[in-house]
C-alpha cells in the first residue's frame, strides 16, 4: 500500500540534514514558486525538485503523488479556462461543429498559461513538501518544532495526524472488505459515492475515537506534554548544513538579480 | 503498592456501577492477575488502579485508591502519576506515536530526567529484554499484533516505573506470541516489578500469577491463590475452559458434496508469496478447523472464497461457480465471512438493523422471520434494540455471526472467532456454530486456539508460509 507522507528510513543526503535547513529550504523554495510567473523557470524548478529527490534516493516515493497532481492539474486548467479567458482564442471546450452549443467555452492562450502555471506551482510545493516529511524523523521535527517556540499541543496533533495516515487507510480497507462480506455494494458514480460512505465511514470514526483515549492516555502518562526533556542524539548543524544555506542565499540572489536585469 | 478500599464507580450517564465495593491490595513484587467475562469491569478495575479514573474521568467515584504508600487524589497530574506507574492499554496501535520503534522508545526516556548516557543504556537494556532489536527501524503499521504488543509494553518500561498494570496485552496473539509476552513478564517480575494483569490466558502465564482475581459485573466475586480459587469448578470453566465436553456432531452430517475447491492456488503481492499451490476440497457439512502462526496465510486464503481476492494463478470453485466470474456481491450469499474485528462492521443505530444490513443487501424474503431467528440463535433476542457498540466483546462478536448467518450463506468462514472472549463466551460461540452445523452449513474457522481446534473440527487443516503443511480430512 502506497504510505501517504510517511517518513522513509534511509541513510541519505537529505536525512543526515539538519530539519532546519530543511525548513529554510521550504520557505525559500515556496516564496520563488509563489511569486515567480515564468514558465521556463518553474520547469526548471520542478526539474530541480526531482533531481534532489533523485539523488537522495526519494524519487520514487515522491512520484506515487503524481496521480494526485495529474487530476489537480486537469482541475486548475479546466477551472482557469472557463473563469479567466485572457488573450487569443486557441480552440473551444464544445467543437464549433457541434450544432446549437458549438462554441460553448472558448479557450484562451491566456486562460491556458494561468492553469499551467497553478499546476507547477503545485507541483513544486508537493514535492519539497513531501520530500521534507519522508527524509525526517517525526523525533527531530519535534524537537526543532519545539525550539522555534511552538507549543507542543500543537506539535503532537501534528505528528499525529501524519502518524496515524496509513493506520486509517489500512483501517479502512478492512471496513471496505468486512463490508463487501455483507453484500455490501454500493454502485459506481456519484450515487454509489455517496451511498457508500456511511457503512465505510461510521466503524472507521468511532474507532478512531476510541483509540484517541488511549492515545491521550498515553501521552500523558508517559509526561510528552510536561515540557520536560533529556535531548539525546541531538541534531547539529554540520558543514552540509552551511553548504545548502549558502546555495539557498546564493540562489535567492540569484532570484533577485534576475527580476531587477529584466526591469531595467 | 496498590491498594483499593471498597472502591465504586458509576460512569457518568449510567445507572448500573461499572465497580462496585472493590478491595484489593497487591503487594510490592507481586504479580496479581484479574480475569472474568467481558464488560465484567476489568478495564475500569485497570483505570482505577492506575489512578487514571480518579483523574480523567467524570462520573461517581467512592473509596480511595492508593498507589506508592499516597492517595492517587494526591499526585498532580497524570504525568505525576505515571512516574509511578506504567500502563500498557490494550489497543497496541494507539499507544505508538512515532514512525519508526526506536524514536518510539527513545522519545518516552527522554521525559525521565535522565542523562543521555543513561538513556542510551536503557533503551539498548530495553530493547534487548523486550526482543525488538530488529524491529529498531521498523514503523508501527508494518508491525504484527505480537510485534505491537511488545512495543507498547518497551515504551511503557521505558518510563522505568516499578509498578506495571497490563491490560490484556495478548487479547490478539497466538500462542507463540503469547509465550514471548508472558516470558517478558515473568523476567520482569524476577527484576522486582509489582505486575497487575488483566488476561483471559491463565494457563499460560500460570508460573508467574500470586493472586488472582475473577471479576463479574463489576464485583469480585472470587480471589486468592490462583489453586484454591481454581477449586471452584464454575470458576475453573471460566478460566481454564474445557473444550473436551464439545460433543462433536455426528459425522453422518458431512456428505460427499464438494461445497468448496480450491485447485492449485497461488496468490502473490508484489514481491511477497503468500500462497503457493494450496489444493483443497471442502465438503458440504463439514467443520472446519484452519490453524497455523500469525502470518502463515490463513486469512489469505479464505478471502479467497468469497473473491475478498481473486487468484494470481488457480481456480477458486464454490458452491459450482468459479470466482473468478462472480463479483464479490453475488458470492455474499454463498459464503459469509466474519472479521476478526467485529467493530470493523458495526454502523447501524441497532442491533436488529445491522443485521438486517446483509439481509436487505441480497434481497432476501422474509428477513423479519430471519432477523428473528438470528436474533434467538445469537442469544441477543434481548439486546435487539441497543446500539451495537454499546454491547460486550463477546455480545459483539455474537451479533458479528448473526449478521452474517441471517444473510443465509451455505458456508460460514469465521476469522478467530474467540479472541478476546473468556471460556463460557467461547463456548457459547463454538455452540451457535455446532447448531449451525446442524442446519447443515459448512463452518471454516480460523484460530490459533489448539483445544477448540481438535475439540469441535471434523478436520484440521494447518498452514505454515503460505502452504497446507498438514490435513487431517485429507481423504
Amino acid at each position: 500500500m502506497a504510505e501517504i507522507l510517511q517518513y522513509v528510513h534511509k541513510d541519505t543526503f537529505l536525512h543526515r540534514l539538519h530539519p532546519y535547513t530543511k525548513i529554510a529550504s521550504i520557505i525559500v523554495v515556496s516564496v520563488m514558486c509563489i511569486i515567480a510567473t515564468d514558465m521556463v523557470f518553474l520547469t526548471l524548478m520542478v526539474l530541480a525538485m526531482l533531481a534532489v529527490a533523485a539523488y537522495s534516493r526519494l524519487l520514487a516515493e515522491s512520484l506515487q503523488q503524481l496521480k494526485l497532481i495529474i487530476v489537480m492539474s486537469v482541475i486548475f486548467i479546466l477551472v482557469t479556462i472557463i473563469t479567466m479567458p485572457n488573450g487569443d482564442i486557441i480552440g473551444y471546450v464544445i467543437p464549433r461543429g457541434v450544432p446549437l452549443i458549438g462554441g460553448l467555452i472558448p479557450i484562451t492562450a491566456g486562460g491556458v498559461t494561468i492553469g499551467i502555471v497553478l499546476t507547477l506551482r503545485f507541483m513544486i510545493l508537493i514535492f519539497a513538501f513531501q520530500l521534507f516529511l519522508i527524509s525526517t524523523q517525526p523525533r527531530d521535527l519535534v524537537n526543532a518544532m519545539e525550539k522555534v517556540g511552538l507549543p507542543i499541543d500543537y506539535i503532537l496533533m501534528f505528528i499525529i495526524a501524519l502518524r496515524f495516515i496509513p493506520t486509517l487507510q489500512i483501517e479502512g480497507q478492512r471496513i471496505h472488505e468486512a463490508q463487501l462480506a455483507r453484500g455490501f455494494n454500493p454502485g459506481t458514480g456519484f450515487v454509489g459515492k455517496i451511498r457508500s460512505v456511511a457503512p465505510i465511514a461510521i466503524p472507521l470514526v468511532s474507532n478512531a475515537l476510541l483509540r484517541s483515549n488511549v492515545l491521550g492516555l498515553t501521552i500523558d502518562m508517559r509526561g510528552y506534554r510536561t515540557g520536560k526533556k533529556t535531548l539525546v542524539r541531538e541534531r547539529v548543524l554540520a558543514t552540509r548544513d552551511y553548504a545548502v544555506m549558502g546555495i539557498l542565499a546564493v540562489a535567492t540572489c540569484g532570484f533577485v538579480a534576475l527580476i531587477v536585469a529584466q526591469m531595467v | 503498592m496498590i491498594e483499593l478500599k471498597n472502591v465504586s464507580y458509576t460512569y457518568p450517564n449510567t445507572v448500573q456501577p461499572a465497580l462496585h465495593q472493590i478491595t484489593l491490595s497487591l503487594e510490592k513484587g507481586r504479580c496479581m492477575m484479574v480475569t472474568g467475562p467481558s464488560g465484567a469491569g476489568k478495564t475500569s478495575l485497570c483505570l482505577a488502579a492506575s489512578g487514571i479514573l480518579h483523574h480523567e474521568y467524570g462520573g461517581k467515584k467512592e473509596g480511595s485508591v492508593i498507589i506508592d504508600g499516597k492517595n492517587v487524589t494526591d499526585y498532580s497530574s497524570l504525568s505525576d502519576l505515571g512516574q509511578n506507574v506504567g500502563v500498557v492499554f490494550d489497543d497496541p496501535e494507539a499507544q505508538m506515536i512515532f514512525t519508526t520503534v526506536e524514536e518510539e522508545i527513545l522519545s518516552a526516556l527522554e521525559h525521565r530526567g535522565l542523562s543521555a548516557a543513561v538513556i542510551e543504556e536503557r533503551l539498548a537494556g530495553i530493547m534487548k529484554t523486550t526482543y525488538i532489536e530488529e524491529l529498531r527501524d521498523r514503523s508501527p503499521h508494518n508491525l504484527s499484533g505480537g510485534q505491537k504488543q511488545r512495543v507498547a509494553l518497551a515504551a511503557t518500561l521505558a518510563l522505568g516505573n516499578d509498578i506495571l498494570i497490563l491490560d490484556e496485552p495478548t487479547s490478539e496473539l497466538d500462542e507463540h506470541a503469547t509465550k514471548r509476552i508472558a516470558d517478558i513478564l515473568k523476567e520482569l517480575k524476577s527484576q522486582g516489578k509489582t505486575i497487575l494483569l488483566i488476561e483471559h490466558k491463565f494457563g499460560q502465564f500460570r508460573e508467574m500469577v500470586d493472586t488472582l482475581i475473577v471479576m463479574e459485573n463489576g464485583r469480585i466475586t472470587s480471589g486468592g491463590i490462583p489453586d484454591t480459587v481454581l477449586t471452584d469448578d464454575r470458576i475453573r470453566g471460566m478460566v481454564l475452559p474445557d473444550f473436551s465436553m464439545i460433543k462433536k456432531n455426528a459425522k453422518a452430517a458431512v456428505t460427499s458434496e464438494p461445497v468448496i475447491s480450491v485447485q492449485n492456488l497461488t496468490y502473490r503481492y508484489g514481491d511477497v508469496q503468500a500462497l503457493s499451490g494450496i489444493s483443497l476440497t471442502i465438503r458440504k457439512g463439514e467443520f472446519v478447523a484452519i490453524g497455523g502462526e500469525n502470518g502463515s496465510g490463513k486469512t489469505t486464503l479464505v478471502k479467497h472464497f468469497n473473491r475478498l481476492l481473486s487468484p494470481t494463478s488457480g481456480n477458486v470453485i464454490v458452491n459450482g461457480k468459479n470466482t473468478k466470474e462472480c463479483s464479490i456481491a453475488a458470492l455474499a450469499g454463498d459464503v459469509g465471512l466474519v472479521f476478526q474485528n467485529p467493530d470493523h462492521m458495526f454502523f447501524a443505530d441497532s442491533v436488529r438493523e445491522e443485521i438486517a444490513y446483509g439481509v436487505k443487501n441480497l434481497g432476501i424474503e422474509h428477513g423479519d422471520v430471519i432477523i428473528d431467528a438470528a436474533l434467538r440463535d445469537a442469544g441477543l433476542t434481548e439486546s435487539a434494540g441497543l446500539y451495537p457498540r454499546w454491547l460486550s466483546r463477546g455480545e459483539r462478536q455474537r451479533l458479528g455471526i448473526a449478521c452474517i448467518v441471517a444473510m443465509q450463506p451455505s458456508v460460514i468462514v469465521l476469522d478467530e472467532p474467540t479472541t478476546g472472549l473468556d471460556g463460557y463466551e467461547a463456548l457459547l460461540v463454538i455452540d451457535i456454530l455446532k447448531k449451525l452445523q446442524k442446519k447443515g452449513h459448512t463452518i471454516i474457522i480460523i484460530t490459533h486456539n489448539r483445544d477448540i481446534a481438535e475439540h469441535c473440527a471434523d478436520r484440521i487443516i494447518r498452514m505454515e508460509s503460505g502452504k497446507i503443511v498438514s490435513d487431517t480430512g485429507d481423504a
